[in-house]
């Protein structure tokens, strides 16, 4: 298996810049994720290493050979498409094999190889049928096979979940985690959804308008965000963010938010005399609390109540502070009837994230300091 | 009984009720889409009047028509024109150049625009491709009568362009249609030349609406643009190809007749003379209407028995058809 390495990677359309410069060294046998917003150039960066889109400035290199020039078909790498991209004339059997035959394999190793990538992906049962006649699910599975069946140095998704409905994107992740383990091979995945993109990479990559925000195994982006994108990205619900000013109380740095709430911040070197700076105060809505539950150094945080959104064993409260709306994450376990009194709420000051509100970078990321 | 008939109409109404309950239907159904019915109005007064009144008429081919009897007063004969016609080497030769004709078109005319077709695909200069197409819809546009005129220049055996050149590549001039044996040639090859580029927009539309991630999924598939060509786009626009194809088994007796009018003389008519042309000249130019009718109602016969025929076959071989 190869890796893969993008250096200085732009891409123009006319006068359009919509991948600015990015670097990126995907090592072998490694799944990463590129996740961000519509339009923020993953799939166009994802297309620029298959081949099917030519790389304006930069190089790409696939198992160390600049791939630049080379034609998709000599770059060894397989491609699964969000609509799935099978051939509606062709039936399951003839889906599969279709990239082997065009390389006029051996008929007898063709159907050695259908018959295998079949069995391992559930379809065997299903070879003679044609696309039309399949759910969306198979076909997805399909289209997986056909990619499978050629034994690429790279695996490249393009958004290949987006089309099924929740429950089957559920399954179809596991099973994609489950076929990588497997196959052990070099994967780089494009989705918009950070739910998949936690769940299925080794390391995640967070685009937006053309750049790279950060690159990271999936905890640590969740527990370092390194700017308020990225915070309010990665998550479900994603992190709450709070304009505010740094203050001193008891020694300790607080954030001010509106004239009378202070949230106390952690302890960090670049909050020491920072006295009036105006930052945004980062809470996971997993990391608050709507009882104290013994937790001591936990401040508490008054707040009006707006709704409640019971989901069976957790229920999302939403206030707000000072009019800001906030999300609290509280398990239940089906109990809701004591949030419909919640005044405040608490949180622990080392889990609170500090961002510079006029960088939107985190105060304490090592990448930062 | 008690009649009942809910919102679906027709379908929950009781068996005894059934009559009452279409009525309704059909009102209740007229009352509130009238106006996709006056939409489609012209076009059913125009299949009316020129295609069903006519019909009427086409009981001459069974009488022995006369204009100052008219077609009530006329006495019926029975079949006796189409024995006539049976019996008549000209008309037997007219079915015999209709068939080689149409068949002659549907082997080299047929997958002419489909090639077209293909070949605009692949060019990928907008203004280019452009050009292209414009040159070659443009004969379409072009009366009959000019291309006849055109084509009849062209093969002149004094002026002509194609006599020319070959006067000037020292080879024997050729009158080219006052010979039976280049009739075909010429007709089709013109009909081509006139009708394929238009075509060809029919099977381009097809094209455009297949799915280009087929193609960008083929070339990291590793197929070339020849396979790609066989492969993906071919097989997606089969599904049309075979209704052009079954409208055109359906037309196959009917093979531009104004044009062979125009382009025909006595000297090619052993090879020339159609269906339609013997009709003509049967009828308006013999003024026997009765036998004109009868050879005409043959002529649909035919037809109907192809397309029928040819739906029927393209449904279990290909499972598209046109109904």
């Amino acid at each position: 298996m190869s890796a893969v390495t993008l250096r200085k990677v732009f891409k123009r359309f006319g006068p359009v810049e919509v991948v600015h410069g990015i670097d990126l060294s995907i090592n072998a046998r490694e799944f990463v994720v590129l996740v961000g917003p519509s339009g923020c150039g993953k799939s166009t960066t994802l297309r620029m290493v298959a081949g099917l889109e030519e790389v304006s400035d930069g190089t790409i290199e696939i198992g160390g050979r600049v791939v630049n020039e080379v034609a998709p078909k000599d770059r060894d790498v397989a491609m699964v498409f969000q609509n799935y991209a099978l051939y509606p004339h062709l039936n399951v059997a003839e889906n599969i094999a279709f990239g082997l035959r065009l390389r006029r394999i051996k008929k007898d190793i063709i159907t050695a190889s259908v018959n295998d990538v079949a069995a391992t992906l559930g379809l065997s049962e299903l070879l003679h049928r044609r696309p039309a006649d399949l759910s969306g699910g198979q076909r997805q599975r399909v289209a997986m096979g056909r990619a499978i069946v050629r034994q690429p140095q790279v695996f490249l998704f393009d958004e290949p979940l987006s089309n099924l409905d929740a429950k089957l994107r559920t399954q179809m992740r596991a099973e994609i985690k489950r076929l990588h383990r497997r196959l052990d091979a070099t994967s780089i995945y494009v989705t918009h959804d950070q739910v998949e993109a936690m769940t299925l990479a080794d390391r995640i990559v967070v685009m937006s308008d053309g750049n790279i925000e950060q690159i990271g195994t999936p905890m640590e982006l969740f527990l370092n965000p390194i700017n308020t994108f990225v915070a309010g990205f990665l998550g479900s619900p994603p992190m709450n963010q709070l304009e505010a000013t740094v203050s001193y109380a008891d020694g300790g740095p607080i954030a001010k938010v509106g004239s009378d709430i202070a949230i106390p911040l952690p302890e960090l070197r670049q909050l020491r005399n920072a006295e009036g700076h105006p930052i945004i105060v980062g809470i996971r809505p997993e990391d608050t609390a709507v009882e104290r539950n013994g937790a001591a150094n936990a401040a508490g945080i008054k707040c009006d109540l707006d709704l409640v959104e019971p989901l069976g064993s957790e229920a999302l409260v939403h206030v707000s502070v000072a009019d800001h709306p906030v999300v609290l994450k509280t398990e239940t376990r089906g109990a809701i009837s004591h949030l419909s009194d919640v005044q405040e709420f608490f949180v622990q000051p080392d889990h609170i994230k500090v961002f510079d509100q006029k960088t939107g970078l985190a105060l304490d990321h090592p990448e930062v300091a | 009984m008690t009649e009942t008939v809910s919102q679906q109409g027709v379908r929950d109404a009781p068996t005894t009720g059934k009559f009452e309950a279409r009525v309704r239907w059909l009102v209740r159904h007229f009352r509130k889409e009238w106006q996709i019915y006056v939409l489609m109005a012209p076009m059913i007064i125009w299949f009316l009047l020129f295609l069903y009144k006519p019909m009427y008429g086409l009981q001459i081919a069974f009488k022995d028509f006369s204009i100052f009897r008219g077609i009530e007063g006329s006495p019926w004969i029975g079949l006796e024109h189409f024995q006539t016609l049976l019996g008549n080497d000209q008309f037997f030769r007219a079915v015999g150049n209709t068939f080689i004709i149409a068949f002659l078109s549907l082997a080299f005319a047929f997958p002419v625009p489909i090639i077209l077709a293909l070949m605009f695909n692949e060019i990928h200069h907008r203004i280019f491709k452009k050009m292209a197409q414009t040159i070659v819809y443009l004969p379409h546009f072009i009366s009959v009568v000019i291309i006849a005129g055109i084509v009849i220049n062209m093969f002149s055996p004094s002026t002509g362009v194609v006599n020319n050149v070959m006067g000037m590549l020292g080879l024997e001039q050729v009158y080219f249609l006052v010979q039976p044996e280049w009739f075909r040639p010429i007709f089709i090859g013109s009909n081509i030349w006139k009708e394929a580029g238009f075509e060809s927009i029919i099977y381009l539309a097809a094209i455009a609406g297949v799915s280009p991630t087929l193609y960008e999924s083929a070339r990291v598939d590793g197929a070339t643009r020849w396979q790609m060509m066989w492969r993906i786009t071919l097989p997606s626009i089969f599904p049309t190809i075979v209704i052009m194809f079954i409208i055109r088994v359906g037309n196959l007796v009917d093979v531009g007749f104004e044009y062979i009018l125009l382009l025909y003389q006595p000297a090619t008519y052993q090879t020339g003379d159609v269906i339609n042309t013997f009709i003509y000249r049967q009828g308006l130019q013999g003024a026997q209407y009765d036998m004109a009718a009868a050879a005409g109602l043959f002529n649909a016969v035919v037809a109907l028995v192809l397309v029928t025929a040819a739906n029927a076959l393209s449904r279990r071989v290909s499972r598209t058809s046109l109904w």
